[in-house]
Protein backbone atom coordinates (compact mmCIF):
# COMPACT_ATOMS: atom_id res chain seq x y z
CA UNK A 1 0.00 0.00 0.00
CA UNK A 2 2.95 2.34 0.29
CA UNK A 3 4.09 2.47 -2.80
CA UNK A 4 0.73 3.56 -3.86
CA UNK A 5 0.34 6.08 -1.55
CA UNK A 6 4.30 7.29 -2.99
CA UNK A 7 2.67 7.24 -6.40
CA UNK A 8 -0.20 9.05 -5.43
CA UNK A 9 1.87 11.72 -3.88
CA UNK A 10 3.68 12.42 -7.36
CA UNK A 11 0.41 11.47 -9.07
CA UNK A 12 -2.13 14.27 -6.93
CA UNK A 13 0.71 17.00 -5.77
CA UNK A 14 -2.89 18.81 -4.06
CA UNK A 15 -2.56 20.58 -0.87
CA UNK A 16 -6.29 18.23 -0.21
CA UNK A 17 -4.26 15.20 -1.24
CA UNK A 18 -1.20 15.30 1.05
CA UNK A 19 -2.38 13.82 4.15
CA UNK A 20 -2.96 9.92 3.98
CA UNK A 21 -6.08 9.87 5.61
CA UNK A 22 -7.02 11.72 2.37
CA UNK A 23 -5.23 8.90 0.15
CA UNK A 24 -7.35 6.41 1.54
CA UNK A 25 -10.32 7.89 1.76
CA UNK A 26 -9.98 8.48 -2.17
CA UNK A 27 -9.09 4.96 -2.98
CA UNK A 28 -12.25 4.26 -0.90
CA UNK A 29 -14.55 6.55 -2.82
CA UNK A 30 -12.88 5.69 -6.50
CA UNK A 31 -13.93 1.73 -5.64
CA UNK A 32 -16.90 1.99 -3.80
CA UNK A 33 -18.29 4.83 -5.60
CA UNK A 34 -18.54 3.23 -9.39
CA UNK A 35 -19.56 0.27 -8.12
CA UNK A 36 -22.73 1.50 -5.78
CA UNK A 37 -23.48 3.72 -9.28
CA UNK A 38 -23.59 0.34 -11.25
CA UNK A 39 -25.21 -2.07 -8.70
CA UNK A 40 -27.64 1.03 -8.78
CA UNK A 41 -28.57 0.81 -12.57
CA UNK A 42 -30.29 -2.47 -11.21
CA UNK A 43 -31.66 -0.85 -8.16
CA UNK A 44 -33.36 1.80 -9.86
CA UNK A 45 -34.74 -0.92 -12.81
CA UNK A 46 -35.60 -3.14 -10.43
CA UNK A 47 -37.26 -0.81 -8.10
CA UNK A 48 -35.29 -2.00 -5.33
CA UNK A 49 -34.40 1.09 -3.42
CA UNK A 50 -36.54 -0.03 -0.56
CA UNK A 51 -34.71 -3.47 -0.42
CA UNK A 52 -31.46 -0.96 -0.38
CA UNK A 53 -32.71 1.12 2.75
CA UNK A 54 -33.52 -2.42 4.73
CA UNK A 55 -30.15 -3.94 4.20
CA UNK A 56 -28.05 -0.61 4.87
CA UNK A 57 -30.34 0.00 8.41
CA UNK A 58 -29.77 -3.51 9.28
CA UNK A 59 -26.54 -1.99 10.03
CA UNK A 60 -27.82 -0.43 13.65
CA UNK A 61 -28.35 -4.20 14.62
CA UNK A 62 -25.25 -5.63 13.00
CA UNK A 63 -22.58 -2.69 14.69
CA UNK A 64 -24.47 -3.30 17.96
CA UNK A 65 -23.98 -7.21 17.70
CA UNK A 66 -20.41 -6.93 17.25
CA UNK A 67 -19.79 -4.81 19.82
CA UNK A 68 -22.37 -6.78 22.12
CA UNK A 69 -20.09 -10.05 21.30
CA UNK A 70 -16.94 -8.29 21.08
CA UNK A 71 -16.46 -8.94 17.34
CA UNK A 72 -15.35 -5.83 14.67
CA UNK A 73 -18.34 -4.51 13.68
CA UNK A 74 -17.50 -4.41 10.48
CA UNK A 75 -17.89 -8.31 9.92
CA UNK A 76 -21.24 -8.83 11.83
CA UNK A 77 -22.65 -5.82 9.87
CA UNK A 78 -21.97 -7.34 7.12
CA UNK A 79 -22.77 -10.97 7.68
CA UNK A 80 -26.19 -9.56 8.92
CA UNK A 81 -26.68 -7.07 6.14
CA UNK A 82 -26.23 -10.63 4.02
CA UNK A 83 -28.27 -12.57 6.21
CA UNK A 84 -31.60 -9.88 6.16
CA UNK A 85 -31.10 -9.51 2.09
CA UNK A 86 -31.40 -13.57 1.68
CA UNK A 87 -34.61 -13.77 4.24
CA UNK A 88 -36.23 -11.12 2.37
CA UNK A 89 -35.62 -12.57 -1.13
CA UNK A 90 -36.51 -16.29 0.58
CA UNK A 91 -39.86 -14.61 2.19
CA UNK A 92 -40.75 -12.67 -0.68
CA UNK A 93 -40.39 -15.64 -3.25
CA UNK A 94 -42.29 -18.16 -0.55
CA UNK A 95 -45.26 -15.37 0.42
CA UNK A 96 -47.88 -13.80 -1.46
CA UNK A 97 -47.44 -10.06 0.00
CA UNK A 98 -46.23 -8.15 -1.66
CA UNK A 99 -42.33 -6.73 -2.39
CA UNK A 100 -43.03 -3.55 -0.23
CA UNK A 101 -44.75 -5.29 2.36
CA UNK A 102 -42.57 -8.31 3.24
CA UNK A 103 -39.18 -5.73 3.01
CA UNK A 104 -41.25 -3.32 5.49
CA UNK A 105 -41.49 -6.28 7.99
CA UNK A 106 -37.64 -7.07 7.44
CA UNK A 107 -36.84 -3.40 7.86
CA UNK A 108 -38.45 -2.56 11.25
CA UNK A 109 -37.22 -5.87 12.63
CA UNK A 110 -34.02 -4.99 12.00
CA UNK A 111 -33.87 -1.30 12.95
CA UNK A 112 -36.51 -2.48 16.41
CA UNK A 113 -33.56 -5.43 17.28
CA UNK A 114 -30.57 -2.54 16.70
CA UNK A 115 -32.36 0.11 18.80
CA UNK A 116 -33.66 -2.34 21.50
CA UNK A 117 -29.72 -3.69 21.77
CA UNK A 118 -28.14 -0.01 21.81
CA UNK A 119 -30.50 1.65 24.33
CA UNK A 120 -30.00 -1.29 26.47
CA UNK A 121 -26.01 -1.06 26.57
CA UNK A 122 -25.48 3.43 26.61
CA UNK A 123 -22.07 2.56 25.69
CA UNK A 124 -22.68 1.61 21.90
CA UNK A 125 -24.49 5.22 20.87
CA UNK A 126 -20.66 6.87 20.28
CA UNK A 127 -19.99 3.33 18.35
CA UNK A 128 -22.66 3.57 16.14
CA UNK A 129 -21.79 7.92 14.73
CA UNK A 130 -19.13 6.25 12.39
CA UNK A 131 -21.95 4.14 10.91
CA UNK A 132 -24.55 6.59 10.42
CA UNK A 133 -23.23 9.02 8.45
CA UNK A 134 -20.21 6.76 7.49
CA UNK A 135 -16.71 7.77 8.60
CA UNK A 136 -14.42 8.08 5.46
CA UNK A 137 -11.36 9.42 6.67
CA UNK A 138 -10.69 6.69 9.18
CA UNK A 139 -11.26 3.73 6.61
CA UNK A 140 -8.06 1.11 7.32
CA UNK A 141 -5.78 -0.45 4.86
CA UNK A 142 -7.59 -3.57 5.02
CA UNK A 143 -11.05 -1.71 4.35
CA UNK A 144 -9.35 -0.61 1.53
CA UNK A 145 -8.13 -4.24 0.54
CA UNK A 146 -12.15 -5.32 1.24
CA UNK A 147 -13.25 -3.09 -0.91
CA UNK A 148 -10.87 -3.31 -3.62
CA UNK A 149 -12.32 -7.38 -3.77
CA UNK A 150 -15.24 -5.92 -3.91
CA UNK A 151 -14.43 -3.83 -7.06
CA UNK A 152 -13.41 -6.78 -8.61
CA UNK A 153 -15.99 -9.42 -7.27
CA UNK A 154 -18.69 -6.40 -8.53
CA UNK A 155 -16.57 -6.65 -12.48
CA UNK A 156 -16.93 -10.52 -12.71
CA UNK A 157 -20.40 -10.47 -11.76
CA UNK A 158 -21.66 -7.52 -13.88
CA UNK A 159 -19.64 -9.32 -16.42
CA UNK A 160 -20.95 -12.74 -16.36
CA UNK A 161 -24.86 -12.17 -15.72
CA UNK A 162 -25.39 -8.18 -16.32
CA UNK A 163 -27.39 -9.11 -19.71
CA UNK A 164 -29.56 -11.80 -17.85
CA UNK A 165 -30.30 -9.70 -14.94
CA UNK A 166 -31.77 -6.64 -17.24
CA UNK A 167 -33.71 -9.20 -19.31
CA UNK A 168 -35.50 -10.72 -15.80
CA UNK A 169 -35.86 -6.59 -15.41
CA UNK A 170 -37.92 -6.71 -18.44
CA UNK A 171 -39.57 -9.72 -18.25
CA UNK A 172 -39.17 -12.46 -15.49
CA UNK A 173 -40.96 -14.80 -17.69
CA UNK A 174 -39.59 -13.94 -21.04
CA UNK A 175 -36.11 -14.55 -19.10
CA UNK A 176 -37.32 -18.10 -17.53
CA UNK A 177 -38.48 -18.97 -21.37
CA UNK A 178 -34.95 -18.22 -22.82
CA UNK A 179 -33.41 -20.63 -19.65
CA UNK A 180 -32.10 -18.09 -17.42
CA UNK A 181 -32.09 -19.64 -13.91
CA UNK A 182 -33.75 -16.35 -12.06
CA UNK A 183 -34.07 -17.88 -8.73
CA UNK A 184 -30.54 -18.54 -8.60
CA UNK A 185 -29.90 -14.85 -10.05
CA UNK A 186 -32.33 -13.10 -7.74
CA UNK A 187 -30.01 -14.86 -4.72
CA UNK A 188 -26.86 -14.07 -6.22
CA UNK A 189 -27.85 -10.32 -6.85
CA UNK A 190 -29.05 -10.01 -3.37
CA UNK A 191 -26.02 -11.34 -2.27
CA UNK A 192 -23.47 -8.85 -3.98
CA UNK A 193 -25.89 -5.77 -3.40
CA UNK A 194 -26.06 -6.93 0.11
CA UNK A 195 -22.02 -6.71 0.05
CA UNK A 196 -22.19 -3.22 -1.70
CA UNK A 197 -24.73 -1.86 0.48
CA UNK A 198 -22.69 -2.70 4.09
CA UNK A 199 -19.57 -1.90 2.84
CA UNK A 200 -20.26 1.61 1.23
CA UNK A 201 -21.83 2.16 5.10
CA UNK A 202 -18.09 3.56 6.11
CA UNK A 203 -17.75 5.36 3.24
CA UNK A 204 -21.01 7.51 2.47
CA UNK A 205 -23.16 6.32 6.61
CA UNK A 206 -26.52 3.98 6.30
CA UNK A 207 -28.77 6.62 6.29
CA UNK A 208 -27.75 7.58 2.62
CA UNK A 209 -26.06 4.63 1.21
CA UNK A 210 -29.17 4.19 -0.90
CA UNK A 211 -28.70 7.60 -2.17
CA UNK A 212 -25.56 6.45 -3.68
CA UNK A 213 -26.98 3.45 -5.59
CA UNK A 214 -30.37 5.47 -6.49
CA UNK A 215 -29.23 9.09 -7.36
CA UNK A 216 -26.57 8.48 -9.78
CA UNK A 217 -28.46 5.70 -11.56
CA UNK A 218 -31.53 7.83 -11.62
CA UNK A 219 -29.24 10.60 -13.40
CA UNK A 220 -28.12 8.08 -15.51
CA UNK A 221 -31.31 7.09 -16.90
CA UNK A 222 -32.39 10.65 -17.42
CA UNK A 223 -29.47 10.96 -19.71
CA UNK A 224 -29.39 7.62 -21.53
CA UNK A 225 -31.23 6.14 -24.72
CA UNK A 226 -29.59 2.77 -24.18
CA UNK A 227 -28.76 0.51 -21.59
CA UNK A 228 -24.87 0.67 -22.37
CA UNK A 229 -25.63 4.84 -21.97
CA UNK A 230 -27.12 4.31 -18.97
CA UNK A 231 -24.61 2.35 -17.11
CA UNK A 232 -21.75 4.52 -18.38
CA UNK A 233 -23.32 7.59 -17.35
CA UNK A 234 -24.34 6.37 -13.95
CA UNK A 235 -20.72 5.24 -13.28
CA UNK A 236 -19.21 8.53 -14.61
CA UNK A 237 -21.56 10.33 -12.21
CA UNK A 238 -21.19 8.25 -9.36
CA UNK A 239 -17.48 8.29 -9.53
CA UNK A 240 -17.66 12.14 -10.50
CA UNK A 241 -20.09 12.55 -7.28
CA UNK A 242 -17.69 11.04 -4.93
CA UNK A 243 -14.49 12.50 -5.89
CA UNK A 244 -15.92 15.85 -6.14
CA UNK A 245 -17.82 15.29 -2.62
CA UNK A 246 -14.63 14.02 -0.85
CA UNK A 247 -12.81 17.20 -2.17
CA UNK A 248 -15.83 19.81 -1.04
CA UNK A 249 -16.14 17.96 1.73
CA UNK A 250 -12.35 18.89 2.82
CA UNK A 251 -12.61 22.53 1.93
CA UNK A 252 -15.72 23.11 3.80
CA UNK A 253 -15.14 20.59 6.77
CA UNK A 254 -18.18 18.81 6.09
CA UNK A 255 -19.56 15.16 6.47
CA UNK A 256 -17.80 13.67 3.24
CA UNK A 257 -21.01 11.17 2.79
CA UNK A 258 -23.29 13.71 2.98
CA UNK A 259 -21.54 16.20 0.93
CA UNK A 260 -20.97 13.04 -1.66
CA UNK A 261 -24.90 12.39 -1.91
CA UNK A 262 -25.22 16.39 -2.67
CA UNK A 263 -22.99 16.17 -5.45
CA UNK A 264 -24.67 13.70 -6.93
CA UNK A 265 -27.85 15.23 -6.39
CA UNK A 266 -26.77 18.52 -8.19
CA UNK A 267 -26.36 16.27 -11.28
CA UNK A 268 -30.20 14.47 -10.98
CA UNK A 269 -31.05 17.86 -11.01
CA UNK A 270 -29.20 18.76 -14.26
CA UNK A 271 -30.29 15.29 -15.46
CA UNK A 272 -33.78 16.10 -15.09
CA UNK A 273 -33.56 19.65 -16.90
CA UNK A 274 -31.51 17.83 -19.80
CA UNK A 275 -34.71 15.21 -19.64
CA UNK A 276 -37.40 17.93 -19.83
CA UNK A 277 -35.58 19.86 -22.31
CA UNK A 278 -35.20 17.15 -24.73
CA UNK A 279 -38.70 15.96 -24.75
CA UNK B 1 -58.55 -40.24 -53.08
CA UNK B 2 -56.56 -40.79 -50.34
CA UNK B 3 -56.09 -38.36 -47.76
CA UNK B 4 -52.68 -36.55 -47.07
CA UNK B 5 -50.42 -38.49 -44.23
CA UNK B 6 -50.12 -36.50 -41.39
CA UNK B 7 -47.03 -34.82 -40.29
CA UNK B 8 -45.53 -36.71 -37.25
CA UNK B 9 -46.08 -35.14 -33.97
CA UNK B 10 -43.30 -32.65 -33.27
CA UNK B 11 -44.77 -32.29 -29.64
CA UNK B 12 -46.39 -35.34 -27.83
CA UNK B 13 -48.75 -34.16 -23.91
CA UNK B 14 -49.40 -37.71 -22.31
CA UNK B 15 -51.54 -37.59 -19.01
CA UNK B 16 -50.44 -33.98 -18.06
CA UNK B 17 -51.52 -32.56 -14.59
CA UNK B 18 -51.20 -29.07 -13.23
CA UNK B 19 -51.73 -27.67 -9.79
CA UNK B 20 -51.53 -24.67 -8.50
CA UNK B 21 -52.22 -25.11 -4.80
CA UNK B 22 -55.17 -27.64 -4.05
CA UNK B 23 -56.63 -25.78 -7.65
CA UNK B 24 -56.63 -28.22 -10.53
CA UNK B 25 -55.67 -26.28 -13.75
CA UNK B 26 -54.71 -29.09 -16.24
CA UNK B 27 -56.32 -32.52 -15.13
CA UNK B 28 -55.02 -35.47 -18.08
CA UNK B 29 -54.38 -33.48 -20.85
CA UNK B 30 -53.42 -35.74 -24.04
CA UNK B 31 -52.36 -34.03 -27.36
CA UNK B 32 -50.14 -33.96 -30.62
CA UNK B 33 -48.92 -31.02 -31.87
CA UNK B 34 -47.88 -32.02 -35.72
CA UNK B 35 -44.28 -30.85 -37.31
CA UNK B 36 -44.51 -27.86 -39.56
CA UNK B 37 -47.99 -26.82 -38.47
CA UNK B 38 -50.29 -23.87 -37.30
CA UNK B 39 -52.33 -25.35 -34.38
CA UNK B 40 -54.62 -23.14 -32.44
CA UNK B 41 -55.09 -23.88 -28.75
CA UNK B 42 -58.78 -22.14 -28.17
CA UNK B 43 -61.16 -22.56 -24.73
CA UNK B 44 -62.92 -20.27 -22.78
CA UNK B 45 -60.69 -17.97 -19.93
CA UNK B 46 -59.41 -20.07 -17.19
CA UNK B 47 -59.08 -23.43 -19.42
CA UNK B 48 -55.47 -23.76 -18.49
CA UNK B 49 -54.05 -22.73 -22.49
CA UNK B 50 -51.31 -20.49 -21.30
CA UNK B 51 -50.25 -23.08 -18.35
CA UNK B 52 -49.61 -25.43 -21.26
CA UNK B 53 -47.66 -23.29 -22.98
CA UNK B 54 -45.69 -23.19 -19.82
CA UNK B 55 -45.55 -26.72 -18.95
CA UNK B 56 -43.82 -27.09 -22.60
CA UNK B 57 -41.36 -24.68 -22.19
CA UNK B 58 -40.63 -26.33 -19.10
CA UNK B 59 -41.06 -23.10 -17.17
CA UNK B 60 -43.76 -24.64 -14.93
CA UNK B 61 -43.96 -28.34 -12.76
CA UNK B 62 -46.24 -30.95 -13.94
CA UNK B 63 -47.16 -34.56 -13.73
CA UNK B 64 -47.26 -36.52 -16.55
CA UNK B 65 -45.10 -36.56 -19.82
CA UNK B 66 -44.13 -33.98 -22.61
CA UNK B 67 -42.14 -35.29 -25.46
CA UNK B 68 -40.37 -32.81 -28.09
CA UNK B 69 -39.24 -34.77 -31.26
CA UNK B 70 -35.97 -33.56 -32.22
CA UNK B 71 -32.89 -34.87 -34.59
CA UNK B 72 -30.20 -34.02 -32.50
CA UNK B 73 -31.08 -33.02 -29.10
CA UNK B 74 -33.90 -31.16 -27.56
CA UNK B 75 -34.68 -28.06 -30.17
CA UNK B 76 -34.80 -24.70 -28.98
CA UNK B 77 -38.44 -23.52 -28.63
CA UNK B 78 -39.12 -19.48 -28.57
CA UNK B 79 -41.69 -18.22 -26.89
CA UNK B 80 -43.52 -14.69 -27.46
CA UNK B 81 -45.68 -14.04 -24.39
CA UNK B 82 -49.16 -12.11 -24.52
CA UNK B 83 -47.99 -8.73 -23.16
CA UNK B 84 -44.41 -7.63 -22.73
CA UNK B 85 -45.05 -6.02 -19.13
CA UNK B 86 -42.18 -3.74 -18.70
CA UNK B 87 -40.79 -0.26 -17.26
CA UNK B 88 -41.33 1.99 -20.17
CA UNK B 89 -38.70 4.46 -19.05
CA UNK B 90 -36.02 1.50 -18.88
CA UNK B 91 -33.65 2.93 -21.21
CA UNK B 92 -33.22 -0.50 -23.42
CA UNK B 93 -33.42 -0.15 -27.22
CA UNK B 94 -34.65 -3.13 -29.63
CA UNK B 95 -31.10 -3.81 -30.23
CA UNK B 96 -30.59 -4.43 -26.81
CA UNK B 97 -33.66 -6.46 -26.12
CA UNK B 98 -32.77 -8.85 -29.06
CA UNK B 99 -28.66 -8.59 -27.85
CA UNK B 100 -29.39 -9.68 -24.12
CA UNK B 101 -30.49 -13.30 -24.42
CA UNK B 102 -27.39 -14.87 -26.01
CA UNK B 103 -24.55 -12.34 -25.98
CA UNK B 104 -21.52 -13.20 -23.66
CA UNK B 105 -20.06 -9.81 -23.47
CA UNK B 106 -22.46 -7.44 -21.17
CA UNK B 107 -24.29 -4.86 -23.16
CA UNK B 108 -22.55 -2.35 -21.41
CA UNK B 109 -19.24 -2.91 -23.00
CA UNK B 110 -20.53 -3.47 -26.70
CA UNK B 111 -22.76 -5.21 -29.19
CA UNK B 112 -21.04 -8.55 -30.37
CA UNK B 113 -21.03 -8.25 -34.23
CA UNK B 114 -22.39 -11.49 -34.68
CA UNK B 115 -25.25 -11.04 -32.55
CA UNK B 116 -25.82 -7.75 -34.10
CA UNK B 117 -26.13 -9.07 -37.42
CA UNK B 118 -28.41 -11.65 -36.21
CA UNK B 119 -30.52 -9.43 -34.74
CA UNK B 120 -30.48 -7.05 -37.67
CA UNK B 121 -31.41 -10.29 -40.36
CA UNK B 122 -34.21 -11.17 -37.55
CA UNK B 123 -36.01 -7.25 -37.54
CA UNK B 124 -35.48 -7.51 -41.40
CA UNK B 125 -37.57 -10.68 -40.99
CA UNK B 126 -40.29 -9.26 -39.43
CA UNK B 127 -40.03 -5.96 -41.62
CA UNK B 128 -39.21 -4.04 -38.31
CA UNK B 129 -35.28 -3.37 -39.43
CA UNK B 130 -36.25 1.09 -38.22
CA UNK B 131 -36.72 0.08 -34.91
CA UNK B 132 -33.23 -1.39 -33.72
CA UNK B 133 -32.56 1.91 -32.31
CA UNK B 134 -35.60 2.69 -30.81
CA UNK B 135 -36.65 2.80 -27.31
CA UNK B 136 -38.43 -0.19 -26.34
CA UNK B 137 -40.68 1.99 -24.05
CA UNK B 138 -41.16 3.79 -27.29
CA UNK B 139 -42.91 1.41 -29.25
CA UNK B 140 -46.48 0.92 -30.23
CA UNK B 141 -48.42 -2.82 -29.14
CA UNK B 142 -47.60 -4.03 -33.11
CA UNK B 143 -44.10 -3.11 -33.32
CA UNK B 144 -43.36 -5.11 -29.74
CA UNK B 145 -45.19 -7.66 -30.93
CA UNK B 146 -42.85 -8.21 -33.93
CA UNK B 147 -39.96 -7.29 -32.03
CA UNK B 148 -41.34 -10.28 -29.73
CA UNK B 149 -41.29 -12.65 -32.68
CA UNK B 150 -37.65 -11.58 -33.76
CA UNK B 151 -36.71 -12.55 -30.02
CA UNK B 152 -38.24 -15.73 -30.15
CA UNK B 153 -36.16 -16.32 -33.70
CA UNK B 154 -33.02 -15.19 -32.39
CA UNK B 155 -32.13 -18.67 -31.31
CA UNK B 156 -33.36 -20.18 -34.93
CA UNK B 157 -35.87 -22.65 -32.74
CA UNK B 158 -37.86 -25.35 -33.82
CA UNK B 159 -40.98 -24.43 -32.14
CA UNK B 160 -42.54 -21.21 -31.44
CA UNK B 161 -45.13 -20.74 -28.84
CA UNK B 162 -47.42 -18.04 -29.36
CA UNK B 163 -49.74 -16.87 -26.03
CA UNK B 164 -52.23 -15.24 -28.12
CA UNK B 165 -50.38 -12.83 -29.84
CA UNK B 166 -52.35 -10.42 -31.35
CA UNK B 167 -54.55 -9.09 -28.57
CA UNK B 168 -52.56 -5.78 -28.06
CA UNK B 169 -52.37 -4.96 -31.83
CA UNK B 170 -54.29 -2.95 -34.11
CA UNK B 171 -55.82 -4.14 -36.96
CA UNK B 172 -53.61 -3.25 -39.49
CA UNK B 173 -50.49 -4.54 -37.07
CA UNK B 174 -52.36 -7.88 -36.90
CA UNK B 175 -52.70 -8.07 -40.64
CA UNK B 176 -48.83 -7.53 -40.68
CA UNK B 177 -48.41 -10.46 -37.89
CA UNK B 178 -50.70 -12.74 -39.56
CA UNK B 179 -48.82 -12.69 -42.58
CA UNK B 180 -45.56 -13.42 -40.91
CA UNK B 181 -46.81 -16.13 -39.09
CA UNK B 182 -47.78 -17.58 -42.21
CA UNK B 183 -44.46 -17.10 -43.59
CA UNK B 184 -42.52 -18.87 -40.80
CA UNK B 185 -44.47 -21.87 -41.12
CA UNK B 186 -44.20 -21.61 -45.13
CA UNK B 187 -40.23 -20.93 -45.68
CA UNK B 188 -38.71 -21.71 -42.27
CA UNK B 189 -41.24 -24.59 -41.89
CA UNK B 190 -41.44 -23.95 -38.11
CA UNK B 191 -44.00 -25.88 -35.93
CA UNK B 192 -46.21 -23.38 -34.06
CA UNK B 193 -48.69 -23.44 -31.60
CA UNK B 194 -51.22 -20.47 -30.88
CA UNK B 195 -53.10 -19.46 -28.11
CA UNK B 196 -55.87 -16.91 -29.31
CA UNK B 197 -59.31 -15.65 -28.23
CA UNK B 198 -59.76 -14.63 -32.29
CA UNK B 199 -61.79 -16.92 -34.28
CA UNK B 200 -60.86 -15.10 -37.02
CA UNK B 201 -57.37 -15.50 -36.43
CA UNK B 202 -57.52 -19.22 -35.96
CA UNK B 203 -59.30 -20.04 -39.12
CA UNK B 204 -57.35 -17.84 -40.90
CA UNK B 205 -54.06 -19.20 -39.87
CA UNK B 206 -54.09 -22.72 -37.87
CA UNK B 207 -54.35 -26.01 -39.81
CA UNK B 208 -55.10 -28.24 -36.46
CA UNK B 209 -57.24 -27.24 -33.39
CA UNK B 210 -56.76 -28.24 -29.92
CA UNK B 211 -59.96 -27.53 -27.85
CA UNK B 212 -58.92 -27.12 -24.21
CA UNK B 213 -61.06 -27.16 -20.70
CA UNK B 214 -58.88 -28.26 -18.22
CA UNK B 215 -59.34 -31.21 -20.36
CA UNK B 216 -58.84 -31.63 -24.35
CA UNK B 217 -62.07 -31.35 -25.60
CA UNK B 218 -61.26 -32.01 -29.27
CA UNK B 219 -58.37 -31.82 -31.42
CA UNK B 220 -57.48 -32.19 -35.36
CA UNK B 221 -58.16 -30.04 -38.59
CA UNK B 222 -59.54 -26.58 -38.10
CA UNK B 223 -63.06 -27.61 -39.98
CA UNK B 224 -63.55 -30.71 -37.68
CA UNK B 225 -63.26 -28.79 -34.89
CA UNK B 226 -64.57 -25.80 -35.12
CA UNK B 227 -68.26 -27.28 -34.90
CA UNK B 228 -70.78 -25.47 -33.83
CA UNK B 229 -71.50 -28.52 -31.39
CA UNK B 230 -67.69 -28.52 -30.20
CA UNK B 231 -67.81 -25.04 -29.36
CA UNK B 232 -70.21 -24.88 -27.62
CA UNK B 233 -69.58 -27.56 -25.45
CA UNK B 234 -66.19 -25.95 -24.98
CA UNK B 235 -67.24 -22.89 -24.00
CA UNK B 236 -71.43 -23.12 -23.11
CA UNK B 237 -72.29 -19.77 -23.44
CA UNK B 238 -68.89 -17.93 -22.90
CA UNK B 239 -68.31 -15.07 -25.33
CA UNK B 240 -64.76 -15.16 -25.40
CA UNK B 241 -64.23 -15.89 -28.34
CA UNK B 242 -63.82 -12.63 -31.05
CA UNK B 243 -65.43 -11.70 -34.07
CA UNK B 244 -63.70 -9.11 -36.89
CA UNK B 245 -65.29 -8.56 -39.72
CA UNK B 246 -62.54 -9.48 -42.05
CA UNK B 247 -63.02 -12.96 -40.68
CA UNK B 248 -65.33 -13.57 -43.59
CA UNK B 249 -62.12 -13.60 -46.13
CA UNK B 250 -61.35 -16.95 -45.08
CA UNK B 251 -63.20 -19.76 -44.67
CA UNK B 252 -66.74 -18.76 -44.66
CA UNK B 253 -67.99 -21.84 -43.53
CA UNK B 254 -65.95 -22.02 -40.59
CA UNK B 255 -65.93 -18.83 -38.99
CA UNK B 256 -69.42 -19.15 -38.66
CA UNK B 257 -69.79 -22.13 -36.97
CA UNK B 258 -69.43 -20.55 -33.69
CA UNK B 259 -71.90 -17.84 -33.38
CA UNK B 260 -74.75 -18.89 -36.34
CA UNK B 261 -76.80 -15.98 -35.33
CA UNK B 262 -74.08 -13.52 -35.62
CA UNK B 263 -75.27 -10.60 -38.22
CA UNK B 264 -72.24 -10.81 -40.09
CA UNK B 265 -72.94 -14.13 -41.91
CA UNK B 266 -72.97 -13.88 -45.20
CA UNK B 267 -75.98 -15.70 -44.83
CA UNK B 268 -77.77 -13.53 -42.33
CA UNK B 269 -80.84 -11.66 -43.32
CA UNK B 270 -79.19 -8.69 -42.17
CA UNK B 271 -75.81 -9.29 -43.04
CA UNK B 272 -73.35 -8.71 -45.53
Amino acid sequence: MDALYHLMDHALPFAWAGDLFMKRALLAVVLVAPVCAAMGVMVVNFRMAFFSDAISHSAFTGVALGVLLGINPLYTLIAFGIVVGLAIISVRRLSSLSVDTVIGVFFSFAVALGIVIISARKGLTRDLQSYLYGDVLTVGDGEILAMGLLFLAAIVFLSLWFNALILIGINERLAKAQGIRVKALEYGYALLLALVVTLSIRVIGLLLVTAMLVVPAAAGRNLAGSVRGMFWASVGIGLASGVIGLIGSYYWDSATGATIILVACGFFILSQAVSVVRR
Amino acid sequence: MDEPKKPPAMIEVHDLFVEMGRVSILSGVNAKIRQGEITALIGPNGAGKTTLLLAILGMIPYRGRIDIRSGNGRPHIGYVPQHLEFDRGMPVTVMDFLCLPRQRPPVWLWHGRKMREKAQANLEWVEASHLAGRRLGNLSGGEIQRVLLAHALIDDPAIILLDEPASAVDRSGEELFMNLIKRLRRERNLTLLMVSHDISMVTRLASQVICLNRVVLSEGKTADVLTEQTLSTCFGSDKGLLLHDHQWEGDTELSCAYDPDHPDRPDHPEGK
